[in-house]
């Protein structure tokens, strides 16, 4: 499955935003099992990893058992932000 | 004068100025009496009313012109000294409204207006800017909304190659002391939100924001000053984190980046 972040908008920065982000991606776009789950970064603008690590969290928590991909992206935002969100414990 | 250079061929009465400008009648009536007499300006009556005009043919108008427009372009560069008085105060006093952010929506929304203008002139580098600005900013309303001391919102100026960002929240070291209540100062508490995991919002597994701020910087050989109550932090090209006490204490958080 995968999830196009594009459609919650090109500036991804605020941690409010991306709790808003994940509660409709799990109402509308997410089954509720899933054995991989794929971000695709394509179109953004601005990500940060606030907005990402507020999205991954939640994600994580609901789908345990899911490996989560990340489709490979230039944007310096992302790459920058994945950096992050990797070192972090 | 700003009034009266933006259309020199338009005349003004003196209540007329006061309203216009929020300066007192008495102040304004002084002042041009000063300026009628130097020739600068020019006065008339037309019925009850004693109107006044920028006198365009005295060598004084270029002058003045000139000199306004440089005091105009130092006030921009000067957004750091704005905001470092602002957050200095004990006491809140407004900012003026294009470069206040009372929620955290008005300051997205500019952020974003902000980056797309910037994207222009040096592209794709603008987002990695807005990343680092939304970040700083966005640790502000995150970690002060709804316990503001006094003022609610932040400062966000830019001008070229720089952006200041500032707030009168409770600052680093009360924030850290959330989850490490034996931090000592300013200084340790900078150092810890700079370069370790740790969110001050307890209970939450956050922290990276100020950690992404400092990668980003240091990849791309930008600068960044931080201050926090009286701990400076500043990350030079040299790629080096240089921490020092200033002698006088802000509210909140105030930032620099240089891009």
């Amino acid at each position: 499955m995968t999830i196009k972040l594009y459609k919650f908008g090109d500036f991804l920065i605020s941690r409010p935003a991306g709790r808003d982000a994940y509660l409709s991606a799990k109402a509308y776009l997410l089954n509720k099992k899933a054995d991989a789950i794929e971000l695709d970064f394509e179109k953004i603008k601005v990500l940060t990893p606030s907005w990402l690590d507020e999205f991954l969290m939640m994600l994580k928590k609901d789908y345990p058992e899911a490996e989560i991909k990340y489709r490979p992206s230039d944007n310096p935002t992302v790459i920058s932000s994945l950096k992050t969100i990797s070192q972090s414990p | 004068m700003n009034l009266f250079l933006t259309d020199p061929n338009r005349a003004y009465y003196l209540h007329e100025i006061a309203k216009l400008t929020s300066i007192s009648a008495g102040n304004i009536r002084r002042e041009l009496k000063i300026m009628v007499k130097s020739g600068l300006f020019q006065s008339y009556r037309q019925g009850r009313l004693v109107y006044f005009i920028i006198n365009q043919d005295t060598v004084l108008f270029e002058a003045v012109k000139t000199l306004m427009k440089n005091a105009s372009v130092s006030a921009n560069e000067d957004i750091y000294g704005q905001a470092l008085s602002w957050v200095s105060k004990p006491t809140a006093s407004s900012l003026p409204k294009e470069i206040y952010c009372q929620t955290r929506d008005i300051f997205l929304a500019r952020l974003q207006s902000f980056a797309e203008r910037l994207e222009i002139k040096i592209g794709t580098d603008a987002y990695l800017v807005a990343a680092v600005a939304g970040e700083i900013g966005n640790n502000s309303f995150d970690h002060n909304l709804g316990n503001w001391p006094d003022l609610p919102g932040i400062c966000f100026a830019s001008s070229p190659n720089r952006v200041v960002l500032a707030d009168r929240g409770q600052g680093i070291l009360k924030t850290i002391r959330n989850v490490r209540p034996q931090v000592k100062n300013d200084a340790r508490a900078l150092k810890v939100a700079f370069t370790e995991v740790v969110s001050g919002r307890y209970g939450e597994k956050r922290g990276n924001g100020l950690k992404f701020v400092s990668s980003v910087v240091s990849d791309k050989n930008w600068s960044l000053r931080f201050q926090s109550g009286r701990a400076l932090l500043e990350l030079s090209k040299e790629k080096k984190l240089k921490i020092t006490e200033m002698p006088g204490i802000i509210r909140g958080c105030l930032a620099m980046l240089k891009y």
